[in-house]
């Protein structure tokens, strides 16, 4: 009956509920939207390591994010192939370059060097052209989304890069950088055109065999290779979105708009949740009068918090998952893990009762006596 | 269901000292009873009244229900007892908006979570008939007059069958013919259906329905009569 009751409460004092569901899709729906964007940038921010398909990155030693290495010896290649648990090895070369634009104007990219025939850390989805394209010296690949920055040009034009010819070879997807614009080629180019000493990689890709196991094979490549750093592919995206995330002030500001998002929807729920307990102040009484005990009155509003919740909670995911929907595909960053989702229902919940707790209090000082004058 | 009250008294601080509204009364009430509750604005009815209902504590005295001392209890046991014994009937209906008037009774028993019982169904189906709300059940409570709200307030005074009935000014806010109507039904209830009904009032058109008249002044017990059976000579 008590829940019965919030319900039917909710359902008649139609704006404060319409308002206090304002709340809660706005924490949701903000919260959400931020979150996506910042997933999405992270996602950007490791793009590199996440598709590059090995199982361990081998960098210069005390290695920051993926983007800031040394350059390494390519002598250890051969000496990772020797182990038994490794079953192939690839090096990848970052640098930077200027690529010529269509109407003559300089775009700066970060050169990503892919040894052929393999081409590891190459593009892994492609929206034009085709993959062996870059088998081609000549050839280079950028992503769909960054083909305004060079002018759109049409595949098999020819450009620069510091100098050097090249030619749009494929055009990728998804590949976008935080930390610029990225433009696949083969390693010999991009040691041509950044002028890299010979037999020097920024980093060595590696294959493990099916059903090694991983942290043994870790802990050997480290030990064969003290003087790199060693590290699996997840271990080197977290490193290097937490980088990025903590010293670009992106994880502050991105803390900062989701918390006001936050308080913004709690001062909503709070001040219209009081407001609808405030009207209904005479009945909390009555309802005390008749025999509910304060934890019955309590029931009755946290029921309604939790409703309000839920609904808006339903409806925030609604408007969310339409913007998302909209936004897919387009260069605004966009992201939802899977384990979001729960996790900002269960805090807006939470978030709800939290907004619910001032007019609880003011519910709960409903004076049984009262009805009476 | 016998009702003691002895030697209860109370305070109120009204901002600038401590005045004593009601002064130590003894009072005992009988089931099968109607009970009026009479005198000027002020003289302490509705003090006295939300006491015995045990929504208000006595600054002194006890209260005892079949001999059991009630006085202190805690609130929550207080609430449960309110809802077990006492029905209240109020000034001003106080039906809660947005429930329909069946679930405003059913709201009088299932408030502490209870489980809305078929006896409880067909309870509320018998009252609405003997209460001649017939057909009102789904109504939301604006949509009756005010005669028939009332009606509605006493049908949830007594969907849990309660011994006790505490009614302030019931007729107050009604034209005279349903204030007899609501008299005529707290008649019934007090004497057919042998309950403790104890009716505040200083509306001279309710004192001949009263078995018993206690009359207060400036909170003292000035008159304690059975004008139903000592006939006229000890009327109002
Ligand atoms: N909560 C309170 N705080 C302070 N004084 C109060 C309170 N309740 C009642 N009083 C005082 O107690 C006295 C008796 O009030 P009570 O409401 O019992 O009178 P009453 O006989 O019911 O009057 P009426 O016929 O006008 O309803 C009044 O003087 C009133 O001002
Ligand atoms: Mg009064």
């Amino acid at each position: 009956m008590r829940s019965r009751v919030a319900l039917r409460l909710l359902l008649h004092d139609r704006s404060s509920t319409a308002g206090s569901l304002l709340g809660v899709v706005a924490i949701v729906f903000l919260v959400g939207q931020q979150l996506s964007i910042l997933f999405g940038l992270l996602n950007y921010m490791s793009v590199l390591v996440d598709h590059s398909g090995a199982d361990v990155w081998i960098t210069s030693a005390r290695l920051r994010n993926a983007d800031a290495g040394d350059l390494i010896s390519g002598r250890y290649l051969e000496r990772v192939m020797g182990l038994p648990e490794v079953q192939w090895a690839d090096p990848l070369l970052l640098a930077n370059g200027l690529v010529r634009t269509a109407d003559g104007s300089f775009e700066a990219v970060r050169l990503v060097g892919l040894r052929r025939p393999r081409l590891t850390g190459g593009p892994w989805a492609l929206a034009a052209g085709e993959g062996e394209a870059l088998l081609d010296l000549e050839a280079v690949a950028v992503d769909r989304l960054d083909l305004g920055k060079f002018g759109n040009p049409a595949l098999q034009r020819v450009t620069e890069i510091n100098g050097r010819r090249v030619r749009f070879g494929a055009v990728s997807s998804g590949a976008r950088a935080f930390q610029g614009t990225l433009v696949f080629l083969s390693l010999d180019k991009v040691k041509e055109a950044a002028a890299t000493p010979p037999g020097r990689y920024s980093a060595i890709l590696v294959g493990l065999k099916p059903g090694v196991d991983r942290e043994r094979a870790l802990a050997r490549l480290r030990a064969l290779l003290p003087e790199c750093g060693v590290f699996s592919t997840p271990e080197l995206s977290r490193r290097t979105q937490l980088y990025y995330l903590t010293n670009t002030g992106i994880g502050g500001s991105f803390g900062f708009s989701t918390s006001i998002a936050v308080l913004i929807g709690v001062v909503i729920i709070t001040l219209t949740m009081y407001a609808s307990v405030l009207g209904r102040t005479r009945d909390f009484a009555v309802m005390r009068a008749l025999g509910a005990r304060r934890r019955d009155v309590a029931v009755v509003v946290l029921c309604q918090a939790l409703m309000v919740g839920a609904v808006g909670i339903f409806l925030g995911f609604l408007c969310l998952a339409a913007i998302l929907n909209a936004t897919r595909g387009s260069d605004i960053p966009s992201y939802m893990p899977a384990s979001v989702p729960p996790l900002l229902a269960g805090i807006t919940l939470l978030v709800s009762l939290l907004g619910s707790l001032v007019a609880l209090r003011k519910a709960l000082q409903a004076d049984p006596a009262s009805v009476f004058h | 269901m016998e009702l003691q009250l002895e030697g209860i008294a109370r305070d109120f601080w009204d901002g600038r000292e401590l005045r004593r509204v009601l002064f130590p009364l003894n009072l005992s009430l009988t089931p099968g009873e109607l009970t009026v509750l009479a005198g000027p604005s002020g003289s302490g009815k509705t003090t006295l009244l939300s006491i015995i209902g045990l929504v208000l504590r006595p600054s002194e005295g006890r209260i005892l229900l079949d001999g059991r001392e009630v006085t202190g209890l805690p609130d929550d046991a207080a609430a449960t007892l309110r809802l077990s014994r006492f029905g209240f009937v109020f000034q001003q209906p106080l039906l809660i908006e947005g429930l329909t008037v069946r679930e405003n009774l059913f709201l009088a028993v299932g408030i502490q979570g209870g489980r809305i019982t078929a006896a409880i169904r067909g309870r509320a189906e018998e009252l609405f008939t003997s209460l001649g709300l017939q057909g009102t059940g789904d109504m939301l409570p604006a949509m009756l007059s005010g005669g028939m709200k009332q009606r509605v307030s006493i049908a949830r005074a007594l969907i849990r069958n309660p011994a006790v009935i505490l009614c302030d000014e019931p007729t107050s806010s009604l034209d005279a013919e349903n204030g007899q109507v609501v008299m005529d039904i707290l008649k019934r209830i007090a004497v057919e259906e042998g309950r403790l009904v104890v009716v505040v009032s200083h509306d001279a058109r309710v004192f001949p329905y009263a078995d018993r008249l206690v009359k207060l002044e400036n909170g003292r017990v000035v008159a304690d009569t059975r004008p139903l059976s000592e006939g006229a000579e000890a009327g109002a």
